[in-house]
């Protein structure tokens, strides 16, 4: 019969297509093979504590990922990170992406390094050996390397700095009636808040109708905050600007402010970056203090997040989930999305694949506001700036509306 | 830009104030390098193991919380002293005697080297152990003294820096008379001044080091709990104190109590001034430029003896 | 000091070295261990750098990183913002190095021991706040992925290697040219006794600013490649105090003031923190800098001086010791000429010497005069000014009244090497003498002022040897003296140069009885060969029976000069010496 021998024709033609895929190199084939990503974050030293935040995100999306079967267009395969600690310098940082790029070829993916430095100094091994890689960091720099495997998921320092005044300055009119016409600027000089710093100080305050009353900068850490809220006091900005990257000066200039009778609304507080959201700040500081601090985020638990908020904070005994868990959760989802999208575990068609990315539904774009979606130097298009405000204890997302677990407060100037 | 009579009293007030923290931590230094002509690199982690005594007797175990948020403290700065004597008094029979005292101090070459390195040894024990023993969360004591103050006209002042005030004060007095009056710490200042003759005078010369070094750390620890009250802090903060002790100690003098405390409260003064006329960033360049004129005008210091045997 | 052959021989050691890395980098496949590797060869030249300022100059530093952070950043501005490639600016980075070298060494070396090494801390930590300051907090090396060979960026890791390499190569031919000449020599007095070294004709400060140069320079040089590879820069990472640390320790780890040294510290303990980093970074953290932190104890325990001197040390015990050099192969000791005394002219004269230290008077009004080929004594209880008065003859004090003549010549002012190649030879009271080194080394740094070349350096030590009795134990390690001999060594240091007139300060203190008429012995055997000595003491006893003439001193003032039996007799003296009560008894007994 015709049909037999066109099918009998067809199943060998299909039999020999079924060979020779599977002989093709790097196609993942049996259910039980793992794909190697890696995550390099410092894990000892002086920024140990944000890079085993990431960690928990990391194990936990590990977790889930598997758990829910793995890769489904590789066979169901399975992913397993490895990590490697950035230690205190850029040379360890260096060498920790080196080894990993060394002693596995087939690595596909990875993400880290916290610090900007140390992720400057990852990415120039990771491009070379042409590995995607994803990042939090918010410095400009990063992206602007004109490299091609970077993606960094958080919107640029400049980019959070173009919205988190209009917005800021949006709450403050819509509360008391009046826009506020006089700024101060409290900041350390890293890169992060340098960046922020930038635009606004080369015509983006002019062009909100801002005048900069107290302008400082220190190099971290800081010894006291006396002499920058003395400032404070005598020029009685309208609201105050705070970018602070570490902890503990965030401690001091808070407490100063406090010392000061400056705190609780007296002088409004917006800030930039997640320390200014973490459990350590509520514990050395206190719920008092810090109730009413507005800051932006590039990343924080948003509406629709609730059930794995919880997960999170009984997994891991934290009190609330920040920024570095959600990432450590999320670029690991990215890259598997990633990796499903490609259908193969082969590093150019996973970066090709991220580089090609909308995702607006799934467990990677669940992580992140606005759609996963990267320009061609690597950086997030259409993301909104995402801002959190400390309420009765806990730093919750009051902006984006449609994001926000709470409504956001702007305390008023009395 | 020309600054107000306010901000030149408010910044001097908080020079004076975060001085005298510094200004324990360098007599702490500065019975050790004086005694023993050591250069201690693990004094800033010493520093870290007393924020670290004075925390866990307070917020941490709560071991104090019955003296209040107020007292509670204080009293755990002073005990952070005794424990911290207890670490260094094992540190030094084990460790650095072995490279330092005066056995070692004939071998002139080898004890010098040897001091470094186990020195930097420890510092780097000490603040990676922290890390595994510690975690690495930025921690500090609660209490309300962190964020009152007093004031005096227009000038605040902070409430948990003027005790530590008082404490560095009181704890540099007892020192002083200790060393000055006790026949302990006679025999401390002349095992420190010539080791030789201190011995055929029966003087134990190393039971001297020993007590002058886990002195040393012991007041240290005794600011850091001070500062504990004030700032948070991790493993590796004893890095950011280090320069601060030496350049307190040398600008105040080798071998000078006196001059260790007010090198000390030198260095806040010039730290939180230079913000008057300077950019805050380069606050601690200030502190550098002033040690380095101190050395080069005035290299034995403001209190310091001239002679140092060639 | 190294023989012709055994400089030979270490040249092929570096080229065997050379040729070992080449073949490690080409056997090694992992594009990792090139780079630890490179890192090993860039941080082992560091620390040579460090070596030659510390290790042989004996002056601690704690803040080389400022020479390594400058040529870093040489580099990594010169091509950010100048577009030049690093084969320029790398050695540009050594120039910048230098420059530094110079600008910190003009205040700096006013400053001795642990004075210096922590003013040196502060350098590179006022600079790191500073690059801050200017914006600089992170630097990358930008990408050229079209002039990639002309701006150092290669593909092949192994490359650095090589670049890495050749720059350490440099840095170890440098230093073994060091080693080998006067200028190692004269670090190697500096490190010994600088007041010495000083009096005995070397310009201590042109030496230790041209090592300061010198190891700024490879330092930069070292930095500047650092930055090519690590790409990333922030002020941190090459002015903290983390990298002025790994210079000291490799090179204390490895064998201070060795050639090896400091590469052998790199070659074991880079490659272990890495090791550290990788195996037990992510499983304990901290656990990595816990292990590290006891491992340099313990070897620093095992090792004092490193493990290159201790090997050593080791292997030389097990070697016959070497022959005595011959004693009469050198050229027969000429008699110096017997000047006479030119009729009226003193060799030396004081006028009026005066000296105040803020209140204290320490020397008011001394007039002296000492005539050609005598043996004079100074003599005084102790703090009446016997030492102050030597250094102001000799150059380390400049007196507030007064001058000094020598021959005929105003020297008041005049520095200590000035004054020595001039012809006045001195001795110091605190003798150092280099364990490891030959008694005939220790000597030829006296030498080395007035000889032509190496040897005729050692023709005069040796010669000097001879006039002080210690001819045959030349070829004896210095570390193994008696005090009398170390008390003769430093007397043959003095005399080495042949000078007319010798210093001698407390040449007898301390000294047993037999020891005493041996070195008395000496002394006027010297004043018999034709140099004029003149010898400050405490003790009446020896110095009666010695000298020609006696002049004392008391709280800074001349209170009687004569003959040694009329001395003893003036009251002025009894009384300075024993108080007012033997006043009484020496009148009795004079009568």
């Amino acid at each position: 019969m015709m049909t037999t021998t066109t099918t009998r024709r067809s199943f060998n033609r299909g039999l020999a297509f079924a060979a020779g895929a599977l002989a093709l190199p790097g196609v993942v084939r049996a259910a039980d093979k793992t794909v190697k990503l890696a995550m390099i974050a410092p894990l000892s030293g002086p920024w140990a504590r944000q890079g085993q935040l990431l960690k928990m995100g990391a194990d936990l999306a590990m977790e889930d990922i598997n758990g829910a079967g793995g890769i489904k267009s590789l066979g169901g395969a399975k992913i397993e990170i490895i990590y490697a600690d950035a230690g205190d310098t850029t040379e360890k940082a260096k060498n920790a992406a080196q080894r990993l790029v060394s002693d596995h070829p087939d690595l596909v993916g990875g993400f880290g390094a916290w610090l900007s430095s140390f992720t400057l100094a990852v990415t120039e091994v990771t491009e070379r050996a042409s590995i995607p890689w994803l990042t939090l960091s918010y410095s400009d720099l990063i992206t602007d390397r004109g490299f091609k495997f970077v993606f960094q998921t958080s919107p640029t320092a400049a980019q959070q700095a173009a919205e988190t005044l209009p917005t800021a300055l949006k709450l403050a009119e819509s509360t008391t009636g009046k826009r506020p016409k006089t700024i101060g600027l409290i900041m350390d000089n890293t890169a992060a808040p340098v960046a922020f710093a930038k635009p606004l100080k080369a015509g983006g305050l002019d062009k909100l109708g801002l005048k900069l009353t107290v302008d400082q900068i220190f190099t971290p850490p800081l010894s006291d905050a006396t002499p920058l809220v003395e400032k404070v006091r005598s020029a009685r900005p309208d609201f105050l600007l705070l970018l602070t990257s570490a902890m503990p000066d965030c401690k001091l200039v808070l407490e100063k402010l406090d010392e000061f009778k400056l705190a609780h609304g007296k002088i409004p507080l917006v800030s930039n970056g997640a320390p200014f959201g973490s459990p350590e700040l509520l514990k050395t500081v206190g719920a008092d203090l810090l109730d009413g601090l507005l800051f932006s985020v590039a990343n924080w638990p948003m509406k629709g997040q609730e059930a794995f908020i919880d997960r999170f904070k009984k997994k891991t005994g934290e009190p609330f989930l920040t920024q570095d868990g959600l990432c450590g959760y999320g670029h690991p989802a990215i890259l598997a999305a990633g990796l499903e999208a490609a259908g193969a575990a082969d590093k150019v068609k996973v970066a090709e694949a991220i580089r090609k990315m909308n995702l607006t539904t799934g467990p990677a774009a669940a992580c992140f506001p606005g759609p996963i979606k990267f320009d061609d130097k690597g950086r997030r298009i259409d993301v909104p700036i995402i801002f959190a405000q400390w309420q009765k204890g806990v730093p919750v997302t009051v902006f984006p509306t449609d994001l926000a677990l709470a409504k956001p407060v702007w305390p008023s100037l009395s | 830009m020309p600054f107000s009579l306010v901000d030149f009293l408010q910044a001097l007030a908080a020079g004076i104030l975060v001085g005298s923290a510094y200004a324990l931590m360098c007599i702490g230094l500065g019975i050790i390098f004086g005694s023993m002509r050591v250069i201690n690199f693990a004094q800033g982690d010493f520093l870290m193991l007393g924020m670290y005594a004075a925390f866990y007797l307070t917020t941490g175990w709560g071991i104090l919380a019955f003296l209040g948020p107020y007292a509670g403290p204080i009293a755990a700065a002073f005990l952070a002293g005794p424990a911290v004597f207890a670490v260094g008094w094992l540190a030094h029979r084990l460790l650095v005697s072995r490279v330092t005292g005066f056995g070692v101090a004939h071998s002139e070459g080898a004890g010098a080297y040897g001091q470094i390195l186990v020195t930097l040894g420890l510092s780097l024990i000490l603040q990676n152990g922290g890390l595994i023993v510690f975690g690495s969360t930025p921690t500090g004591i609660r209490t309300p003294l962190s964020r009152s103050s007093w004031e005096i006209g227009e000038v605040l002042l902070n409430q948990a820096r003027c005790v530590s005030f008082l404490v560095a004060v009181l704890c540099a007095a007892a020192v002083y008379a200790f060393l000055g009056h006790t026949r302990l710490g006679k025999g401390l200042r002349a095992a420190a001044d010539n080791s030789q003759a201190a011995i055929y005078m029966g003087i134990d010369v190393d039971r001297a080091h020993r007590l002058a070094w886990s002195l040393g750390v012991g007041i240290t620890a005794v600011a850091g709990g001070l500062v504990a009250a004030s700032q948070s802090f991790q493993p590796y903060v004893g890095f950011d104190f280090v320069i601060v002790m030496y350049a307190g100690v040398v600008l105040g003098g080798l071998g000078s109590i006196l001059g260790a405390f007010w090198g000390g409260l030198l260095i806040g003064i010039v730290q939180q001034m230079s913000t008057l006329v300077f950019p805050y960033q380069l606050q601690n360049t200030a502190i550098f430029v002033v040690f380095l004129l101190i050395i080069f005008l005035r290299p034995q210091g403001l209190f310091g003896r001239l002679s140092e045997r060639t | 000091m190294r023989t012709v052959a055994e400089t030979r021989r270490q040249r092929w050691a570096i080229a065997a070295f050379a040729a070992a890395v080449l073949l490690l980098t080409l056997v090694l496949n992992s594009a990792y261990y090139q780079l630890v590797l490179t890192q090993v060869l860039l941080w082992a030249m560091l620390s040579l750098a460090w070596n030659i300022l510390c290790g042989y100059g004996g002056y601690f530093s704690f803040g080389h990183a400022v020479f390594w952070g400058l040529g870093a950043y040489t580099v990594a501005l010169g091509m950010i913002d100048l577009d030049l490639p690093p084969w320029l600016t790398i050695p540009l980075g050594g120039l910048v190095g230098a420059a530094a070298g110079a600008v910190i060494g003009f205040p700096t070396f006013r400053l001795r021991g642990h004075y210096f090494a922590l003013a040196m801390l502060a350098y590179p930590l006022a600079i790191l706040y500073v690059f801050q300051w200017l914006g600089y907090q992170e630097l990358t090396l930008p990408m050229k992925r079209d002039a990639a060979v002309l701006f150092m960026q290669f593909g092949d890791p192994r490359v650095y290697v090589v670049l890495a390499l050749g720059l350490l190569v440099v840095a170890l031919l440098v230093s073994l040219k060091v080693e080998n000449s006067r200028f190692g020599m004269a670090l190697t007095a500096i490190k010994q006794n600088e007041p010495a070294a000083e009096a005995a004709g070397i310009d201590t400060w042109r030496w230790k600013m041209l090592a300061l140069m010198l190891s700024g320079a490879l330092a930069g040089m070292a930095g500047g490649l650092y930055a090519v590879v690590l790409l990333v820069l922030t002020p941190d990472t090459v002015f903290g105090m983390l990298v002025s640390a790994q210079a000291l320790i490799l090179a204390l780890f490895g064998g201070i003031g060795s050639l090896w040294g400091p590469v052998i510290g790199a070659f074991v303990l880079v490659p272990l923190a890495e090791g550290l980093n990788a195996e037990l970074g992510n499983v304990l953290p901290g656990i990595q800098g816990v292990v590290y932190g006891v491992a340099i104890i313990a070897i620093i325990l095992l090792a004092p001086e490193g493990v290159y001197w201790r090997v050593l040390d080791r292997l030389q015990r097990r070697r016959p010791a070497p022959p005595p050099l011959p004693t009469a192969a050198a050229a027969p000791v000429a008699a110096l000429p017997r000047r006479a005394a030119a009729g009226g002219s003193d060799l030396l004269s004081l006028r009026g010497i005066g000296i105040s230290f803020g209140g204290l008077r320490a020397l008011d009004g001394i007039d002296l005069a000492v005539p050609e080929g005598g043996l004079y004594g100074i003599i005084g209880p102790n703090g009446a000014g016997k030492t102050t008065l030597f250094n102001a003859i000799n150059g380390f004090l400049a007196p507030d009244s007064g001058s000094v003549e020598f021959a005929g010549r105003n020297i008041t002012g005049l520095r200590p090497n000035r004054i020595c190649r001039l012809g006045i030879g001195r001795t110091f009271q605190v003798v150092r003498a280099f364990p490891r080194m030959s008694l005939l080394e220790n000597v030829m740094v006296g030498a080395l002022v007035g000889a032509p070349d190496d040897a005729a350096a050692r023709r005069m030590a040796l010669a000097a040897l001879d006039r002080v009795g210690l001819a045959g134990r030349a070829a004896a390690a210095a570390g193994g003296l008696t005090t009398r001999e170390l008390r003769l060594m430093e007397l043959a240091r003095a005399l080495a140069p042949q000078p007319r007139l010798v210093l001698l300060d407390e040449t007898l203190a301390g000294l047993g009885h037999d020891d005493l008429d041996g070195i008395l012995a000496v002394i006027r055997q010297v004043r018999d060969d034709g140099t004029t000595v003149l010898i400050i003491e405490h003790t009446m006893q020896a110095m009666v029976h010695l000298v020609d003439h006696f002049t004392v001193l008391d709280h800074g003032r001349l209170i009687a000069a004569g003959k040694p039996d009329e001395v003893v007799r003036d009251p002025r003296v009894v009384e300075a010496y024993l108080g007012k009560r033997w006043l009484d008894h020496v009148a009795l007994s004079a009568q």
